[in-house]
Protein backbone atom coordinates (compact mmCIF):
# COMPACT_ATOMS: atom_id res chain seq x y z
CA UNK A 1 0.00 0.00 0.00
CA UNK A 2 2.53 2.50 1.19
CA UNK A 3 4.83 1.41 -1.57
CA UNK A 4 2.11 2.02 -4.13
CA UNK A 5 1.35 5.55 -3.04
CA UNK A 6 5.03 6.31 -2.97
CA UNK A 7 5.28 5.06 -6.56
CA UNK A 8 2.31 7.13 -7.61
CA UNK A 9 3.74 10.21 -5.93
CA UNK A 10 7.12 9.65 -7.40
CA UNK A 11 5.92 9.06 -10.95
CA UNK A 12 2.80 11.10 -11.36
CA UNK A 13 4.09 14.48 -10.28
CA UNK A 14 7.03 14.90 -12.62
CA UNK A 15 4.91 13.47 -15.45
CA UNK A 16 2.17 16.04 -14.87
CA UNK A 17 4.71 18.80 -15.08
CA UNK A 18 6.12 17.52 -18.37
CA UNK A 19 2.79 16.84 -20.12
CA UNK A 20 -0.04 19.08 -21.21
CA UNK A 21 -2.30 19.85 -18.26
CA UNK A 22 -5.18 17.59 -19.32
CA UNK A 23 -6.63 14.89 -17.12
CA UNK A 24 -7.08 11.22 -17.87
CA UNK A 25 -10.79 11.57 -18.69
CA UNK A 26 -10.16 14.10 -21.41
CA UNK A 27 -7.30 12.07 -22.82
CA UNK A 28 -9.52 9.00 -23.02
CA UNK A 29 -12.24 10.99 -24.77
CA UNK A 30 -9.76 12.40 -27.29
CA UNK A 31 -8.42 8.90 -27.95
CA UNK A 32 -11.98 7.64 -28.44
CA UNK A 33 -12.79 10.35 -30.99
CA UNK A 34 -9.60 9.57 -32.87
CA UNK A 35 -10.54 5.89 -32.98
CA UNK A 36 -13.99 6.83 -34.24
CA UNK A 37 -12.94 9.47 -36.74
CA UNK A 38 -12.14 7.32 -39.83
CA UNK A 39 -15.38 5.38 -39.55
CA UNK A 40 -17.46 8.47 -38.84
CA UNK A 41 -16.04 10.36 -41.82
CA UNK A 42 -17.06 7.57 -44.20
CA UNK A 43 -20.36 7.16 -42.41
CA UNK A 44 -21.18 10.86 -42.67
CA UNK A 45 -20.28 11.06 -46.37
CA UNK A 46 -21.79 7.83 -47.68
CA UNK A 47 -24.73 7.30 -45.33
CA UNK A 48 -25.85 10.48 -43.54
CA UNK A 49 -25.17 12.85 -46.42
CA UNK A 50 -26.64 10.37 -48.90
CA UNK A 51 -29.88 9.91 -46.97
CA UNK A 52 -30.36 13.66 -46.51
CA UNK A 53 -29.56 14.25 -50.15
CA UNK A 54 -32.02 11.56 -51.26
CA UNK A 55 -34.83 13.13 -49.26
CA UNK A 56 -33.94 16.55 -50.63
CA UNK A 57 -33.72 15.28 -54.20
CA UNK A 58 -37.15 13.69 -53.92
CA UNK A 59 -38.69 17.19 -53.95
CA UNK A 60 -37.07 18.09 -57.25
CA UNK A 61 -37.58 17.31 -60.89
CA UNK A 62 -34.18 16.52 -62.33
CA UNK A 63 -33.13 14.45 -65.35
CA UNK A 64 -29.44 14.06 -64.38
CA UNK A 65 -27.94 16.14 -67.23
CA UNK A 66 -29.25 19.70 -66.65
CA UNK A 67 -27.14 21.54 -64.08
CA UNK A 68 -30.20 22.85 -62.23
CA UNK A 69 -33.20 21.06 -60.83
CA UNK A 70 -36.73 22.42 -60.40
CA UNK A 71 -38.27 22.38 -56.95
CA UNK A 72 -41.66 20.73 -57.29
CA UNK A 73 -42.64 20.08 -53.67
CA UNK A 74 -44.64 16.92 -53.16
CA UNK A 75 -45.29 16.35 -56.88
CA UNK A 76 -43.01 13.30 -57.09
CA UNK A 77 -44.85 11.68 -54.21
CA UNK A 78 -48.22 12.56 -55.74
CA UNK A 79 -47.10 11.01 -59.01
CA UNK A 80 -45.92 7.91 -57.15
CA UNK A 81 -49.26 7.64 -55.39
CA UNK A 82 -51.05 7.55 -58.74
CA UNK A 83 -48.46 5.36 -60.45
CA UNK A 84 -49.99 1.97 -61.28
CA UNK A 85 -46.62 0.40 -62.11
CA UNK A 86 -45.33 1.32 -58.65
CA UNK A 87 -48.35 -0.28 -56.94
CA UNK A 88 -48.07 -3.40 -59.05
CA UNK A 89 -44.37 -3.79 -58.30
CA UNK A 90 -45.05 -3.15 -54.62
CA UNK A 91 -47.74 -5.85 -54.62
CA UNK A 92 -45.37 -8.31 -56.34
CA UNK A 93 -42.60 -7.47 -53.88
CA UNK A 94 -44.85 -8.01 -50.87
CA UNK A 95 -46.11 -11.37 -52.22
CA UNK A 96 -42.57 -12.48 -53.03
CA UNK A 97 -41.28 -11.38 -49.62
CA UNK A 98 -44.08 -13.13 -47.72
CA UNK A 99 -43.71 -16.41 -49.62
CA UNK A 100 -39.95 -16.38 -49.38
CA UNK A 101 -39.69 -15.43 -45.71
CA UNK A 102 -42.28 -18.01 -44.63
CA UNK A 103 -40.79 -20.72 -46.86
CA UNK A 104 -37.21 -19.96 -45.85
CA UNK A 105 -38.06 -19.89 -42.14
CA UNK A 106 -39.92 -23.22 -42.27
CA UNK A 107 -37.26 -25.00 -44.35
CA UNK A 108 -34.42 -23.53 -42.28
CA UNK A 109 -36.05 -24.46 -38.96
CA UNK A 110 -36.80 -28.02 -40.13
CA UNK A 111 -33.24 -28.45 -41.38
CA UNK A 112 -31.83 -27.02 -38.15
CA UNK A 113 -33.93 -29.37 -36.01
CA UNK A 114 -32.87 -32.37 -38.11
CA UNK A 115 -29.22 -31.42 -38.12
CA UNK A 116 -29.02 -30.91 -34.34
CA UNK A 117 -30.17 -34.51 -33.74
CA UNK A 118 -27.38 -36.76 -32.50
CA UNK A 119 -26.91 -38.50 -35.85
CA UNK A 120 -23.85 -39.46 -37.81
CA UNK A 121 -22.78 -36.95 -40.41
CA UNK A 122 -24.71 -34.04 -38.84
CA UNK A 123 -21.65 -31.79 -39.24
CA UNK A 124 -21.32 -32.78 -42.88
CA UNK A 125 -24.97 -31.94 -43.60
CA UNK A 126 -24.52 -28.57 -41.92
CA UNK A 127 -21.61 -27.72 -44.20
CA UNK A 128 -23.35 -29.09 -47.30
CA UNK A 129 -26.70 -27.37 -46.80
CA UNK A 130 -25.00 -23.99 -46.49
CA UNK A 131 -23.30 -24.26 -49.91
CA UNK A 132 -26.04 -22.57 -52.03
CA UNK A 133 -25.80 -19.47 -49.81
CA UNK A 134 -22.28 -18.92 -51.13
CA UNK A 135 -23.44 -18.59 -54.74
CA UNK A 136 -23.84 -15.22 -56.37
CA UNK A 137 -27.32 -14.31 -57.49
CA UNK A 138 -25.95 -14.48 -61.04
CA UNK A 139 -24.99 -18.14 -60.74
CA UNK A 140 -28.24 -18.99 -58.94
CA UNK A 141 -30.31 -17.25 -61.59
CA UNK A 142 -28.48 -18.89 -64.49
CA UNK A 143 -28.85 -22.36 -62.99
CA UNK A 144 -32.48 -22.05 -61.93
CA UNK A 145 -33.80 -20.36 -65.05
CA UNK A 146 -32.77 -23.52 -66.87
CA UNK A 147 -34.13 -25.93 -64.22
CA UNK A 148 -37.46 -24.11 -64.51
CA UNK A 149 -37.45 -24.12 -68.32
CA UNK A 150 -40.80 -25.23 -69.73
CA UNK A 151 -39.53 -27.37 -72.61
CA UNK A 152 -36.30 -28.91 -71.36
CA UNK A 153 -36.25 -28.18 -67.62
CA UNK A 154 -35.44 -30.86 -65.07
CA UNK A 155 -38.26 -29.77 -62.77
CA UNK A 156 -40.91 -30.37 -65.42
CA UNK A 157 -39.16 -33.65 -66.26
CA UNK A 158 -39.48 -34.75 -62.61
CA UNK A 159 -43.14 -33.68 -62.54
CA UNK A 160 -43.84 -35.63 -65.76
CA UNK A 161 -43.36 -38.84 -63.78
CA UNK A 162 -46.28 -37.74 -61.59
CA UNK A 163 -48.35 -37.22 -64.72
CA UNK A 164 -48.12 -33.43 -64.55
CA UNK A 165 -47.92 -31.67 -67.92
CA UNK A 166 -45.19 -29.15 -68.70
CA UNK A 167 -45.65 -26.04 -66.54
CA UNK A 168 -44.59 -22.63 -67.81
CA UNK A 169 -43.06 -21.59 -64.47
CA UNK A 170 -41.50 -18.29 -65.45
CA UNK A 171 -44.01 -17.44 -68.19
CA UNK A 172 -47.21 -17.75 -66.18
CA UNK A 173 -48.16 -14.54 -64.31
CA UNK A 174 -49.52 -16.60 -61.41
CA UNK A 175 -46.56 -18.92 -61.09
CA UNK A 176 -43.60 -16.66 -61.73
CA UNK A 177 -43.39 -15.26 -58.18
CA UNK A 178 -43.71 -18.67 -56.47
CA UNK A 179 -41.02 -19.96 -58.86
CA UNK A 180 -38.70 -17.07 -57.95
CA UNK A 181 -39.49 -17.72 -54.29
CA UNK A 182 -38.54 -21.38 -54.59
CA UNK A 183 -35.27 -20.34 -56.22
CA UNK A 184 -34.62 -17.88 -53.41
CA UNK A 185 -35.44 -20.42 -50.68
CA UNK A 186 -32.90 -22.80 -52.22
CA UNK A 187 -30.36 -20.01 -52.32
CA UNK A 188 -30.95 -18.45 -48.92
CA UNK A 189 -32.12 -20.96 -46.31
CA UNK A 190 -28.56 -21.80 -45.17
CA UNK A 191 -28.03 -18.62 -43.19
CA UNK A 192 -31.24 -18.81 -41.10
CA UNK A 193 -30.57 -22.54 -40.68
CA UNK A 194 -27.28 -21.74 -38.94
CA UNK A 195 -28.97 -19.08 -36.81
CA UNK A 196 -31.63 -21.62 -35.77
CA UNK A 197 -28.92 -24.16 -34.92
CA UNK A 198 -27.40 -21.60 -32.56
CA UNK A 199 -30.82 -20.93 -31.07
CA UNK A 200 -31.58 -24.62 -30.61
CA UNK A 201 -28.24 -25.23 -28.94
CA UNK A 202 -29.05 -22.44 -26.49
CA UNK A 203 -32.08 -24.29 -25.11
CA UNK A 204 -31.03 -26.17 -21.94
CA UNK A 205 -31.21 -29.95 -22.28
CA UNK A 206 -32.78 -30.19 -18.81
CA UNK A 207 -36.01 -28.64 -20.10
CA UNK A 208 -36.41 -31.46 -22.63
CA UNK A 209 -35.62 -34.08 -20.01
CA UNK A 210 -38.16 -32.63 -17.58
CA UNK A 211 -40.82 -32.60 -20.30
CA UNK A 212 -40.08 -36.20 -21.22
CA UNK A 213 -40.37 -37.27 -17.59
CA UNK A 214 -43.77 -35.56 -17.54
CA UNK A 215 -44.73 -37.75 -20.48
CA UNK A 216 -44.69 -35.14 -23.27
CA UNK A 217 -44.30 -36.49 -26.82
CA UNK A 218 -42.05 -35.01 -29.51
CA UNK A 219 -44.75 -32.86 -31.02
CA UNK A 220 -45.74 -31.42 -27.65
CA UNK A 221 -42.09 -30.75 -26.82
CA UNK A 222 -41.56 -28.96 -30.14
CA UNK A 223 -44.64 -26.75 -29.88
CA UNK A 224 -44.54 -26.09 -26.11
CA UNK A 225 -40.82 -25.82 -25.43
CA UNK A 226 -38.72 -25.45 -28.57
CA UNK A 227 -40.91 -23.01 -30.47
CA UNK A 228 -41.66 -20.57 -27.60
CA UNK A 229 -38.01 -20.48 -26.57
CA UNK A 230 -36.97 -19.85 -30.17
CA UNK A 231 -39.16 -16.72 -30.49
CA UNK A 232 -36.25 -14.25 -30.29
CA UNK A 233 -34.44 -16.27 -32.97
CA UNK A 234 -37.55 -16.41 -35.14
CA UNK A 235 -37.93 -12.66 -34.73
CA UNK A 236 -34.35 -12.11 -35.83
CA UNK A 237 -34.67 -14.47 -38.82
CA UNK A 238 -37.97 -13.03 -40.06
CA UNK A 239 -36.96 -9.40 -39.60
CA UNK A 240 -33.64 -9.82 -41.40
CA UNK A 241 -35.44 -11.97 -43.99
CA UNK A 242 -38.06 -9.30 -44.71
CA UNK A 243 -35.39 -6.62 -44.97
CA UNK A 244 -33.24 -8.62 -47.39
CA UNK A 245 -36.01 -10.14 -49.54
CA UNK A 246 -37.92 -6.89 -49.88
CA UNK A 247 -34.84 -5.65 -51.72
CA UNK A 248 -35.09 -8.50 -54.23
CA UNK A 249 -33.59 -7.50 -57.53
CA UNK A 250 -31.15 -10.00 -59.02
CA UNK A 251 -33.49 -12.99 -59.40
CA UNK A 252 -36.19 -11.22 -61.43
CA UNK A 253 -33.57 -9.11 -63.22
CA UNK A 254 -31.73 -12.18 -64.48
CA UNK A 255 -34.45 -14.81 -64.70
CA UNK A 256 -37.53 -12.94 -65.95
CA UNK A 257 -36.59 -9.30 -66.49
CA UNK A 258 -39.69 -8.51 -64.45
CA UNK A 259 -41.97 -10.43 -66.79
CA UNK A 260 -44.16 -11.85 -68.11
CA UNK A 261 -45.57 -8.36 -68.57
CA UNK A 262 -44.86 -6.85 -65.17
CA UNK A 263 -45.81 -9.94 -63.15
CA UNK A 264 -42.43 -10.23 -61.42
CA UNK A 265 -41.52 -6.56 -61.47
CA UNK A 266 -40.26 -5.54 -58.01
CA UNK A 267 -39.79 -2.15 -56.36
CA UNK A 268 -36.02 -2.22 -56.76
CA UNK A 269 -36.31 -3.11 -60.45
CA UNK A 270 -38.64 -0.14 -60.72
CA UNK A 271 -36.15 2.10 -58.90
CA UNK A 272 -33.49 0.95 -61.35
CA UNK A 273 -35.69 1.73 -64.34
CA UNK A 274 -36.65 5.19 -63.10
CA UNK A 275 -33.15 6.26 -62.05
CA UNK A 276 -30.85 4.47 -64.51
CA UNK A 277 -32.81 3.99 -67.70
CA UNK A 278 -35.16 7.00 -67.55
CA UNK A 279 -32.57 9.02 -65.54
CA UNK A 280 -35.32 10.68 -63.50
CA UNK A 281 -33.19 11.17 -60.40
CA UNK A 282 -35.74 13.22 -58.43
CA UNK A 283 -38.55 10.75 -58.98
CA UNK A 284 -36.14 7.87 -58.35
CA UNK A 285 -35.21 9.42 -55.00
CA UNK A 286 -38.92 9.59 -54.12
CA UNK A 287 -39.25 5.89 -55.01
CA UNK A 288 -36.23 5.07 -52.81
CA UNK A 289 -37.56 7.09 -49.87
CA UNK A 290 -40.96 5.38 -50.21
CA UNK A 291 -39.28 1.94 -50.22
CA UNK A 292 -37.33 2.86 -47.08
CA UNK A 293 -40.47 4.13 -45.36
CA UNK A 294 -42.44 0.98 -46.15
CA UNK A 295 -39.62 -1.25 -44.90
CA UNK A 296 -39.35 0.73 -41.66
CA UNK A 297 -43.11 0.39 -41.09
CA UNK A 298 -43.10 -3.36 -41.79
CA UNK A 299 -40.17 -4.09 -39.45
CA UNK A 300 -41.68 -1.95 -36.67
CA UNK A 301 -44.92 -3.94 -36.91
CA UNK A 302 -43.00 -7.21 -36.86
CA UNK A 303 -41.25 -6.17 -33.67
CA UNK A 304 -44.50 -5.12 -32.02
CA UNK A 305 -46.34 -8.25 -33.11
CA UNK A 306 -43.73 -10.78 -32.07
CA UNK A 307 -42.63 -9.04 -28.86
CA UNK A 308 -46.25 -8.92 -27.69
CA UNK A 309 -46.60 -12.64 -28.17
CA UNK A 310 -43.37 -13.26 -26.27
CA UNK A 311 -44.78 -11.41 -23.23
CA UNK A 312 -47.89 -13.52 -23.43
CA UNK B 1 -35.27 -50.61 -23.88
CA UNK B 2 -38.10 -48.16 -24.39
CA UNK B 3 -36.01 -44.99 -24.82
CA UNK B 4 -33.85 -46.79 -27.41
CA UNK B 5 -36.94 -47.59 -29.44
CA UNK B 6 -38.30 -44.07 -29.29
CA UNK B 7 -35.00 -42.50 -30.33
CA UNK B 8 -34.36 -44.71 -33.31
CA UNK B 9 -37.41 -43.87 -35.47
CA UNK B 10 -37.05 -40.17 -34.61
CA UNK B 11 -33.53 -40.07 -35.93
CA UNK B 12 -34.55 -42.07 -38.97
CA UNK B 13 -37.09 -39.37 -39.84
CA UNK B 14 -34.39 -36.72 -39.38
CA UNK B 15 -32.01 -38.71 -41.52
CA UNK B 16 -34.47 -39.21 -44.37
CA UNK B 17 -35.35 -35.52 -44.24
CA UNK B 18 -31.68 -34.52 -44.37
CA UNK B 19 -31.07 -36.79 -47.35
CA UNK B 20 -34.01 -35.17 -49.15
CA UNK B 21 -32.64 -31.71 -48.28
CA UNK B 22 -29.21 -32.73 -49.50
CA UNK B 23 -30.76 -33.86 -52.78
CA UNK B 24 -32.69 -30.56 -53.07
CA UNK B 25 -29.45 -28.64 -52.52
CA UNK B 26 -27.03 -30.71 -54.56
CA UNK B 27 -29.10 -31.80 -57.56
CA UNK B 28 -29.37 -28.33 -59.21
CA UNK B 29 -25.60 -27.91 -58.90
CA UNK B 30 -24.85 -31.35 -60.31
CA UNK B 31 -27.18 -30.75 -63.27
CA UNK B 32 -25.43 -27.44 -63.99
CA UNK B 33 -21.99 -29.06 -63.81
CA UNK B 34 -23.06 -32.04 -65.87
CA UNK B 35 -24.73 -29.97 -68.58
CA UNK B 36 -21.66 -27.73 -68.82
CA UNK B 37 -19.96 -30.72 -70.45
CA UNK B 38 -22.73 -31.19 -73.04
CA UNK B 39 -23.24 -29.90 -76.52
CA UNK B 40 -26.03 -27.47 -77.28
CA UNK B 41 -28.07 -30.19 -79.00
CA UNK B 42 -27.70 -32.52 -76.06
CA UNK B 43 -28.97 -29.89 -73.61
CA UNK B 44 -31.97 -28.97 -75.75
CA UNK B 45 -33.47 -32.42 -75.75
CA UNK B 46 -36.44 -34.18 -74.17
CA UNK B 47 -36.17 -36.06 -71.91
CA UNK B 48 -33.39 -33.91 -70.39
CA UNK B 49 -29.99 -35.61 -70.25
CA UNK B 50 -28.58 -36.00 -66.75
CA UNK B 51 -25.16 -37.35 -67.69
CA UNK B 52 -23.29 -36.27 -70.84
CA UNK B 53 -22.95 -39.14 -73.33
CA UNK B 54 -19.78 -37.72 -74.83
CA UNK B 55 -18.38 -35.14 -72.38
CA UNK B 56 -16.98 -32.11 -74.19
CA UNK B 57 -15.05 -29.06 -73.01
CA UNK B 58 -16.37 -26.96 -75.92
CA UNK B 59 -18.72 -24.73 -73.96
CA UNK B 60 -16.21 -24.21 -71.14
CA UNK B 61 -13.61 -23.20 -73.74
CA UNK B 62 -16.13 -20.98 -75.47
CA UNK B 63 -17.12 -19.09 -72.34
CA UNK B 64 -13.45 -18.45 -71.60
CA UNK B 65 -12.49 -17.31 -75.10
CA UNK B 66 -15.45 -15.35 -76.51
CA UNK B 67 -14.49 -11.78 -77.41
CA UNK B 68 -17.43 -10.23 -75.59
CA UNK B 69 -16.87 -12.20 -72.36
CA UNK B 70 -13.96 -11.66 -69.97
CA UNK B 71 -14.42 -14.12 -67.13
CA UNK B 72 -10.73 -13.82 -66.20
CA UNK B 73 -10.89 -10.03 -65.84
CA UNK B 74 -14.26 -10.15 -64.09
CA UNK B 75 -12.94 -12.65 -61.57
CA UNK B 76 -9.83 -10.52 -61.00
CA UNK B 77 -11.98 -7.40 -60.55
CA UNK B 78 -14.29 -9.17 -58.13
CA UNK B 79 -11.39 -10.49 -56.06
CA UNK B 80 -9.60 -7.13 -55.92
CA UNK B 81 -12.77 -5.21 -55.10
CA UNK B 82 -13.96 -7.69 -52.46
CA UNK B 83 -10.51 -7.88 -50.84
CA UNK B 84 -10.12 -4.10 -50.83
CA UNK B 85 -13.60 -3.68 -49.44
CA UNK B 86 -12.98 -6.25 -46.69
CA UNK B 87 -9.80 -4.45 -45.58
CA UNK B 88 -11.54 -1.09 -45.67
CA UNK B 89 -14.37 -2.40 -43.49
CA UNK B 90 -12.01 -3.94 -40.95
CA UNK B 91 -9.76 -0.86 -40.82
CA UNK B 92 -12.72 1.46 -40.26
CA UNK B 93 -14.87 -0.73 -38.02
CA UNK B 94 -12.37 -2.24 -35.59
CA UNK B 95 -11.11 1.05 -34.05
CA UNK B 96 -14.64 2.46 -33.91
CA UNK B 97 -15.89 -0.71 -32.22
CA UNK B 98 -13.00 -0.48 -29.74
CA UNK B 99 -13.97 3.06 -28.79
CA UNK B 100 -17.60 2.05 -28.27
CA UNK B 101 -16.70 -1.07 -26.29
CA UNK B 102 -13.84 0.13 -24.11
CA UNK B 103 -13.51 3.88 -23.91
CA UNK B 104 -15.52 6.41 -21.93
CA UNK B 105 -16.36 9.53 -23.86
CA UNK B 106 -19.26 11.96 -23.91
CA UNK B 107 -21.95 10.75 -26.32
CA UNK B 108 -20.90 7.11 -26.43
CA UNK B 109 -24.39 5.67 -25.96
CA UNK B 110 -26.18 8.30 -28.02
CA UNK B 111 -23.82 7.84 -30.96
CA UNK B 112 -24.01 4.07 -30.82
CA UNK B 113 -27.80 4.16 -30.58
CA UNK B 114 -27.89 6.45 -33.60
CA UNK B 115 -25.74 4.00 -35.58
CA UNK B 116 -28.05 1.13 -34.64
CA UNK B 117 -31.10 3.04 -35.86
CA UNK B 118 -29.42 3.59 -39.23
CA UNK B 119 -29.17 -0.19 -39.70
CA UNK B 120 -32.91 0.05 -40.35
CA UNK B 121 -32.36 2.37 -43.31
CA UNK B 122 -32.25 0.25 -46.46
CA UNK B 123 -29.16 0.93 -48.56
CA UNK B 124 -31.33 1.73 -51.60
CA UNK B 125 -31.99 5.23 -50.26
CA UNK B 126 -28.31 6.00 -50.59
CA UNK B 127 -27.94 4.59 -54.12
CA UNK B 128 -28.81 7.69 -56.15
CA UNK B 129 -26.85 10.26 -54.09
CA UNK B 130 -23.83 7.95 -53.86
CA UNK B 131 -23.99 7.21 -57.59
CA UNK B 132 -24.04 10.95 -58.30
CA UNK B 133 -21.09 11.42 -55.94
CA UNK B 134 -19.14 8.68 -57.77
CA UNK B 135 -19.89 10.42 -61.05
CA UNK B 136 -18.76 13.81 -59.71
CA UNK B 137 -15.57 12.35 -58.25
CA UNK B 138 -15.00 10.56 -61.58
CA UNK B 139 -14.88 7.27 -59.72
CA UNK B 140 -17.21 5.44 -62.10
CA UNK B 141 -15.47 2.42 -63.63
CA UNK B 142 -12.83 2.43 -60.87
CA UNK B 143 -12.20 0.23 -57.85
CA UNK B 144 -12.78 3.25 -55.60
CA UNK B 145 -16.46 3.14 -56.45
CA UNK B 146 -16.63 -0.56 -55.61
CA UNK B 147 -14.69 -0.29 -52.35
CA UNK B 148 -15.41 2.93 -50.46
CA UNK B 149 -19.13 3.80 -50.50
CA UNK B 150 -20.14 0.78 -48.41
CA UNK B 151 -17.06 0.68 -46.20
CA UNK B 152 -18.67 2.32 -43.16
CA UNK B 153 -20.41 -0.92 -42.24
CA UNK B 154 -22.49 -0.34 -39.11
CA UNK B 155 -23.14 -4.04 -38.76
CA UNK B 156 -19.38 -4.62 -38.52
CA UNK B 157 -19.04 -2.09 -35.70
CA UNK B 158 -21.94 -3.71 -33.88
CA UNK B 159 -20.51 -7.22 -34.21
CA UNK B 160 -16.98 -6.29 -33.16
CA UNK B 161 -18.21 -4.17 -30.25
CA UNK B 162 -20.13 -7.16 -28.90
CA UNK B 163 -16.96 -9.20 -29.13
CA UNK B 164 -14.60 -6.59 -27.63
CA UNK B 165 -16.88 -6.11 -24.61
CA UNK B 166 -16.41 -9.76 -23.65
CA UNK B 167 -12.63 -9.49 -23.41
CA UNK B 168 -11.64 -9.34 -19.71
CA UNK B 169 -10.54 -5.85 -18.65
CA UNK B 170 -7.62 -7.29 -16.62
CA UNK B 171 -5.76 -8.10 -19.81
CA UNK B 172 -5.83 -4.49 -20.89
CA UNK B 173 -4.90 -3.27 -17.41
CA UNK B 174 -1.80 -5.44 -17.53
CA UNK B 175 -0.81 -3.68 -20.74
CA UNK B 176 -1.45 -0.29 -19.14
CA UNK B 177 1.00 -1.16 -16.36
CA UNK B 178 3.53 -1.99 -19.08
CA UNK B 179 3.08 1.55 -20.32
CA UNK B 180 0.85 0.87 -23.32
CA UNK B 181 -1.27 3.78 -24.59
CA UNK B 182 -4.76 3.42 -26.02
CA UNK B 183 -3.51 2.38 -29.42
CA UNK B 184 -1.08 -0.12 -27.92
CA UNK B 185 -3.86 -1.74 -25.93
CA UNK B 186 -6.07 -1.92 -29.01
CA UNK B 187 -3.33 -3.20 -31.29
CA UNK B 188 -1.41 -5.57 -29.00
CA UNK B 189 -4.12 -6.82 -26.63
CA UNK B 190 -7.64 -6.53 -28.07
CA UNK B 191 -6.98 -7.24 -31.75
CA UNK B 192 -4.92 -10.43 -31.29
CA UNK B 193 -7.60 -11.79 -28.94
CA UNK B 194 -10.30 -11.04 -31.50
CA UNK B 195 -8.89 -12.92 -34.43
CA UNK B 196 -11.91 -15.22 -34.71
CA UNK B 197 -14.36 -12.33 -34.77
CA UNK B 198 -12.26 -10.39 -37.29
CA UNK B 199 -11.94 -13.43 -39.56
CA UNK B 200 -15.67 -14.17 -39.32
CA UNK B 201 -16.62 -10.57 -40.11
CA UNK B 202 -14.03 -10.46 -42.89
CA UNK B 203 -15.41 -13.59 -44.52
CA UNK B 204 -19.04 -12.38 -44.42
CA UNK B 205 -18.13 -8.99 -45.73
CA UNK B 206 -16.02 -10.54 -48.49
CA UNK B 207 -18.73 -12.97 -49.59
CA UNK B 208 -21.43 -10.32 -49.46
CA UNK B 209 -19.41 -7.97 -51.63
CA UNK B 210 -18.23 -10.68 -54.02
CA UNK B 211 -21.85 -11.59 -54.73
CA UNK B 212 -23.26 -8.09 -54.98
CA UNK B 213 -24.95 -7.22 -58.26
CA UNK B 214 -26.80 -3.90 -58.13
CA UNK B 215 -24.08 -1.44 -57.15
CA UNK B 216 -21.33 -2.86 -59.42
CA UNK B 217 -23.89 -2.93 -62.22
CA UNK B 218 -24.57 0.81 -61.99
CA UNK B 219 -21.03 2.05 -61.31
CA UNK B 220 -19.24 0.03 -63.99
CA UNK B 221 -19.82 0.46 -67.70
CA UNK B 222 -17.12 -1.17 -69.77
CA UNK B 223 -16.45 -4.84 -70.42
CA UNK B 224 -13.09 -4.63 -68.62
CA UNK B 225 -14.35 -3.12 -65.36
CA UNK B 226 -17.34 -5.38 -64.69
CA UNK B 227 -17.38 -7.78 -61.76
CA UNK B 228 -18.27 -11.46 -61.93
CA UNK B 229 -21.98 -11.25 -60.95
CA UNK B 230 -22.52 -8.45 -63.47
CA UNK B 231 -20.62 -10.47 -66.05
CA UNK B 232 -22.89 -13.44 -65.46
CA UNK B 233 -25.92 -11.27 -66.10
CA UNK B 234 -24.31 -10.17 -69.38
CA UNK B 235 -23.43 -13.76 -70.27
CA UNK B 236 -27.03 -14.79 -69.67
CA UNK B 237 -28.58 -12.03 -71.72
CA UNK B 238 -26.27 -12.58 -74.70
CA UNK B 239 -25.99 -16.38 -74.81
CA UNK B 240 -28.92 -18.03 -73.00
CA UNK B 241 -31.04 -18.08 -76.14
CA UNK B 242 -28.52 -19.64 -78.49
CA UNK B 243 -26.01 -21.56 -76.41
CA UNK B 244 -27.23 -22.76 -73.02
CA UNK B 245 -24.23 -24.94 -71.98
CA UNK B 246 -21.99 -21.86 -72.17
CA UNK B 247 -24.22 -20.02 -69.72
CA UNK B 248 -24.17 -22.98 -67.34
CA UNK B 249 -20.37 -23.29 -67.66
CA UNK B 250 -20.04 -19.63 -66.76
CA UNK B 251 -22.22 -20.08 -63.68
CA UNK B 252 -20.24 -23.15 -62.60
CA UNK B 253 -16.82 -21.58 -63.22
CA UNK B 254 -17.79 -18.44 -61.31
CA UNK B 255 -18.57 -20.42 -58.16
CA UNK B 256 -15.30 -22.37 -58.08
CA UNK B 257 -13.27 -19.62 -56.35
CA UNK B 258 -15.90 -19.16 -53.67
CA UNK B 259 -16.12 -22.91 -53.10
CA UNK B 260 -12.36 -23.00 -52.59
CA UNK B 261 -12.66 -20.24 -49.98
CA UNK B 262 -15.45 -22.23 -48.36
CA UNK B 263 -13.47 -25.46 -48.24
CA UNK B 264 -10.59 -23.62 -46.54
CA UNK B 265 -12.63 -21.49 -44.12
CA UNK B 266 -15.63 -23.79 -43.76
CA UNK B 267 -15.24 -24.19 -40.00
CA UNK B 268 -14.80 -20.46 -39.36
CA UNK B 269 -17.80 -19.62 -41.54
CA UNK B 270 -20.15 -22.11 -39.90
CA UNK B 271 -18.84 -21.36 -36.42
CA UNK B 272 -18.77 -17.63 -37.00
CA UNK B 273 -22.44 -17.48 -37.93
CA UNK B 274 -23.50 -19.99 -35.30
CA UNK B 275 -21.61 -18.27 -32.48
CA UNK B 276 -22.27 -14.65 -33.27
CA UNK B 277 -25.77 -15.32 -34.52
CA UNK B 278 -25.30 -12.89 -37.35
CA UNK B 279 -24.12 -12.63 -40.93
CA UNK B 280 -23.70 -9.93 -43.49
CA UNK B 281 -26.06 -10.44 -46.35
Amino acid sequence: MAHNTAMADGFEKPKRRGNLPINLKTREAIAAYLFLAPFMIFFLVFVVRAVISAVQLSFYNWLILPPTADYIGMDNYMELFNDSVWWESLKNTIIFTSLTVVGTTVVALAAAVAVTRPIRGAGFFRVLLYVPSLFSVGAVGLIWVWLLNTQFGIINYGLSFLGIKAINWLGDPNLVIPALSLTTIWWGFGFPMLIFIAGLQGIPETLYEAARIDGANDRQIFFNITLPLLRPTILFVTVTGVISHFQVYGQPFIMTNGGPGRSSYTVILYLYEIAWTAFRMGYGAAVAVAIAGIMAIITTFQFLFISRRVEY
Amino acid sequence: MKPENSILPKNTVAYVFLLLMAFFVVFPMLIAVSQSFMTNQEVNRWPPQIIPVEPTMDSINAVLTQQDLRLDLWLRNSLIAATGYTFAVLVLCAPAAYAFARLKFPGNNILFGFLLVTIMIPPQVTLIPNYLLMRDLQWLDTFNALIFPGAANVFGVFLLRQFFIQIPADLEEAAVLDGAGYFGRFWHVVLPLSRNALVALGIFVFLGHYNDLFWPFIVTNSLETRTLPVGLAILNSSYAGQYRPMVLSGAVLSTIPILIVYVIFQRQIIKGITLTGMGGR
